[in-house]
């Protein structure tokens, strides 16, 4: 057995001998031990592509008039397998960013939560908030750590960020969209970004949106945002079986947040059913 | 030396005394509840002295700069690994205080070959409830005191006996607002700096009263190479983590 066991009893006296950290968060919970990666026995590296292992699908972001808006649809498939109907692929970080996953949801959710308590620890113990930089620095961290799982093809993740920076000027747009490979290097994305398997659907029509729309995807007010959002995760549902449309009999809907000045907001499943009903007005099935 | 009890008692007793004549002229803190959550407040001289632990718990403390230092980062390390580890929910003042910092005070206090830790530790924790709002003291022997409506820590006990006193009778109204609560800590402020400045026997006597003007004296002068610094559990505040620190503005509005 490895040396994983000892971690609840190093919590209790190896802490004592207080070691500075510098703010790295990952760097405390190796000194207690805790297991950050997975040790696989060979055999499945071998056979690490017959393995069915859940995977989410279809996230957008855009950036509207008050930030960035982020919305990912709730199935999670194993195979041809729906096992999840609910799954939330749009996870608060701090009170100013969110990760939008697609991949492999187990690895996926310990990324965004090393992610929260990073930053978290980061404030706590250097009496400031990491830096926009910084943030984006310890994603990439996490996710080049992970490209073994990744090339197993079984823990793969491509995360979508999205925030509000704070030290944009008053009259900008401080909502920024960061998109990430599997090796950890990211790109910001200027007025959109989409990932998981139903996103190539819909990357052109964001495109087309974005330029040559009635009104831009920027100057777009949350109304109009989230009902074109709605509608372009429908067209993924429409193409990509493992993506997830609207719900009508259990009233399932997508998760929407917001990221704007003021913080995440969630937009509430019955501003969802109204904005629904706006962005299906012929009443079909969605 | 423990084989000689005696001097190991006379060595502990000059630790003590010497812990207590580095401790005299700090700076105190005051701990309150008011009706949306609890305030640490305090007068800084250029250094922070209150800390968010975690979501629900805050610190502060009189004492040496580097071992405030180190044990805020004990603690701090230690509370971000259970948050971690299980869930943020299970992170409490309790168990940090009595499994961690009670007895590394305590050993670090008792070990007298080994540097004391000159310190008193002051930390508040937000309930869910409003019962349940808890302030815990430690002092630098490893002792704790607990309380749930207010607290203080000063220099000496007799320090902290006469904001206490102070407190009894000005904090009547138990359900203050933020701007009361924040006048109530600089008054409680006031008469743990005036009793501190005094010499030791001064303040064990019963002349400890001193008025609003006199308090108002206090407060500005402290002000002068100062600021006064406070930080608040709130449970108005969306999300797990309750802390923050009033903004100079916030705490400018709420001063007489």
């Amino acid at each position: 057995m490895s040396d994983n066991g000892n971690f609840l009893n190093r919590m209790g006296a190896g802490l004592q001998e207080v070691v500075n950290h510098k703010g790295d968060f990952l760097n405390l919970l190796k000194h207690v031990n805790y297991p950050l990666k997975i040790d696989l026995p060979s055999e499945t590296t071998q056979h690490g592509v017959d393995v069915e292992i859940a995977h989410s699908t279809t996230v957008v972001v855009v950036r509207y008039r008050d930030g960035v808006m982020i919305a990912g649809d709730r199935r999670a498939t194993a195979g041809t397998s729906v096992i999840y109907d609910r799954a939330e692929k749009v996870l608060q970080i701090d009170k100013h960013s969110v990760l939008a996953i697609s991949g492999s949801p187990a690895i996926a959710y310990e990324i965004a939560r090393v992610l929260e308590h990073s930053f978290q620890y980061f404030r706590r113990s250097q009496l400031q908030e990491l830096s926009l930089e910084g943030k984006l620095r310890m994603l990439s961290r996490l996710i080049r750590d992970n490209l073994p799982m990744a090339l197993q093809g079984i823990g793969g993740v491509i995360p979508i960020f999205a925030l509000y920076d704070l030290g944009a000027a008053d009259d900008e747009n401080g909502g920024k969209i960061f998109f990430y490979d599997a090796l950890g290097a990211h790109f910001e994305n200027v007025n959109f970004a989409t990932t998981g398997s139903g996103s190539i659907w819909i990357r052109g029509v964001l495109r087309y949106l974005s330029l040559f729309g009635d009104t831009p995807l920027p100057e777009m007010d949350e109304r109009q945002a989230t009902i074109t959002i709605l509608r372009l995760l429908d067209t993924a549902s429409e193409y990509d079986a493992a993506t997830s449309g609207y719900n009508a009999r259990a009233q399932i809907f997508p998760n929407v947040k917001t990221v704007t000045s003021a913080g995440v907001e969630t937009i509430s499943d019955d501003d969802l059913a109204a904005y629904y009903a706006e962005a299906q007005p012929s009443g079909e099935t969605v | 030396m423990r084989d000689e009890p005696y001097r190991w008692i006379e060595a502990i007793h000059d630790r003590r005394d010497y812990i207590e004549d580095q401790l005299r002229g700090g700076s105190p803190v005051v701990g309150l509840t008011y009706n949306e959550g609890m305030v640490l407040l305090t007068i800084g001289r250029g250094q922070r002295k209150i800390f968010e632990v975690h979501d629900r718990i805050a610190l502060s403390a009189i004492g040496h700069p580097a071992d405030i230092e180190r044990l805020r980062m004990l603690v701090t390390d230690t509370a971000s690994v259970q948050g971690f580890q299980n869930a943020t929910e299970d992170v409490n003042l309790h168990r940090l205080t009595n499994f961690v910092l009670a007895h590394t005070f305590k050993q670090a206090f008792e070990s007298i070959v080994g540097e004391a830790y000159i310190i008193k530790m002051l930390l508040a924790e937000l309930g869910g409830t409003y019962e349940k709002n808890r302030f815990t003291c430690i002092n630098y022997d490893g002792n704790v005191r607990t309380d749930t409506t207010s607290t203080v820590i000063g220099g000496t006990e007799a320090i902290e006996t006469g904001m206490q006193s102070y407190l009894a009778t000005a904090a009547t109204d138990t359900d203050r607002d933020l701007t009361a609560t924040l006048q109530l800590g600089l008054e409680t402020w006031a008469v743990g700096k005036e009793l501190s400045s005094r010499e030791p026997e001064d303040t064990e006597s019963e002349e400890t009263q001193i008025d609003t003007t006199q308090m108002h004296e206090i407060i500005g002068v402290a002000r002068e190479d100062g600021e006064i610094e406070a930080g608040v559990l709130e449970t108005t505040q969306r999300g797990a983590g309750k802390f923050r620190l009033l903004t100079s503005q916030e705490i400018e509005d709420a001063l007489p």
